[in-house]
């Protein structure tokens, strides 16, 4: 006999021991305690059911509702904006993808990176 | 005889619908026909009657409260309360320490009814067993309890967990593999020749 079906076999044992061992009967009080829960938990009949509610809305509802997410866009949107005003001092290649770097070579008559002031 | 002691023509779908539309009699029906159940498995699967207790009555207000917006026909109630009963007893179980038994203090009872000796034994069968299952994916666990707890056969099972039957037959058989190098060396701890 392989040594997986050995423990197998005890292991079909404990299994049934356990499984086998009596039901416990539901206690009375449990029965009226979920009952009670039960009816105040009930929506009062004729009320409205609420319908089964989608993906995209359950999202919704856990970031907290449409005003929530635009306050969240508007917060993003600023920090974008802060983040690349921050970047001015300190040139990095996600600065120059913007093109916001042409205004600044613009003002001071920077064009070519200097080179025009090489040649004179 | 029906388990609620009356007609069963209402499937536990129709009662929770009805129940969402304010009748409380379904109320009524859905837990005469549901609590015993799930106190069964709850108990069995924690061997404590204030714990199990507790469990039944939690799973059972999830029930009320998803009660209006219930997908009719996407999973059958006793399955979902299956799950959330089962789920509820490994979080308790994980935070539970391990018992263990002494078996020279255990002796073989004399008469039918089991010796405190006897049941400290099997408190310990069963809670090994429980913390086994515990550490097992849910599918498994699942699979497994149905199969040994409830008796279930493997078409019934896949039914109610929506599945193959062929997926049944290897979940079964890798939540056992699992349980049995959860349970490794515990065998003569627990009575058995392992």
């Amino acid at each position: 006999m392989h040594a997986d079906d050995d423990k197998e076999m005890w292991l079909d044992k404990l299994l049934d021991d356990v499984g086998d061992a009596p039901a416990a009967d539901t206690p009375a009080d449990l029965m009226a305690r979920v009952l009670e829960d039960a009816l105040a938990a009930q929506p009062a009949p004729g009320a409205v059911m609420a319908t089964p509610v989608s993906l995209w809305r359950q999202m919704l509802e856990g970031l907290g509702g449409w005003m929530s997410v635009g306050g969240l866009v508007a917060a993003t949107a600023t920090g974008f904006a802060i983040g690349l005003g921050a970047l001015g001092g300190e040139p990095s290649d996600l600065y120059w993808m913007t093109g916001l770097d042409m205004f600044y070579d613009t003002d001071i008559g920077l064009t070519a990176y200097g080179w025009d002031l090489e040649e004179g | 005889m029906p388990l609620d002691g009356q007609d069963q023509t209402l499937d536990d779908a129709e009662l929770l619908a009805r129940y969402a539309r304010g009748d409380a009699d379904a109320a009524r029906r859905l837990t005469t026909r549901l609590v015993p159940r799930v106190h069964a498995q709850a108990a069995r699967l924690l061997g404590d009657g204030a714990e199990a207790e507790d469990v039944a009555q939690e799973a059972m207000m999830r029930l009320w409260r998803i009660a209006p917006e219930w997908r009719t026909g996407e999973a059958k109630v006793t399955t979902w309360l299956y799950r959330v009963v089962s789920n509820l007893c490994t979080d308790r179980l994980r935070k539970r320490p391990k018992r263990t038994v002494d078996l020279d203090a255990v002796s073989e009872p004399a008469d039918d009814a089991p010796s405190p000796e006897a049941r400290m034994l099997n408190d310990a069968r069963r809670d090994a067993l429980a913390q086994a299952l515990a550490g097992l994916p849910e599918r498994q666990r699942l699979a497994v309890v149905l199969r040994h707890f409830e008796g279930a056969t493997n078409p019934e099972i896949a039914e109610r967990l929506g599945i193959s039957v062929e997926a049944v037959e290897s979940l079964t058989a890798r939540g056992k593999r699992a349980l049995a190098a959860a349970l490794k060396g515990q065998a003569e701890a627990l009575g058995y020749e392992g």
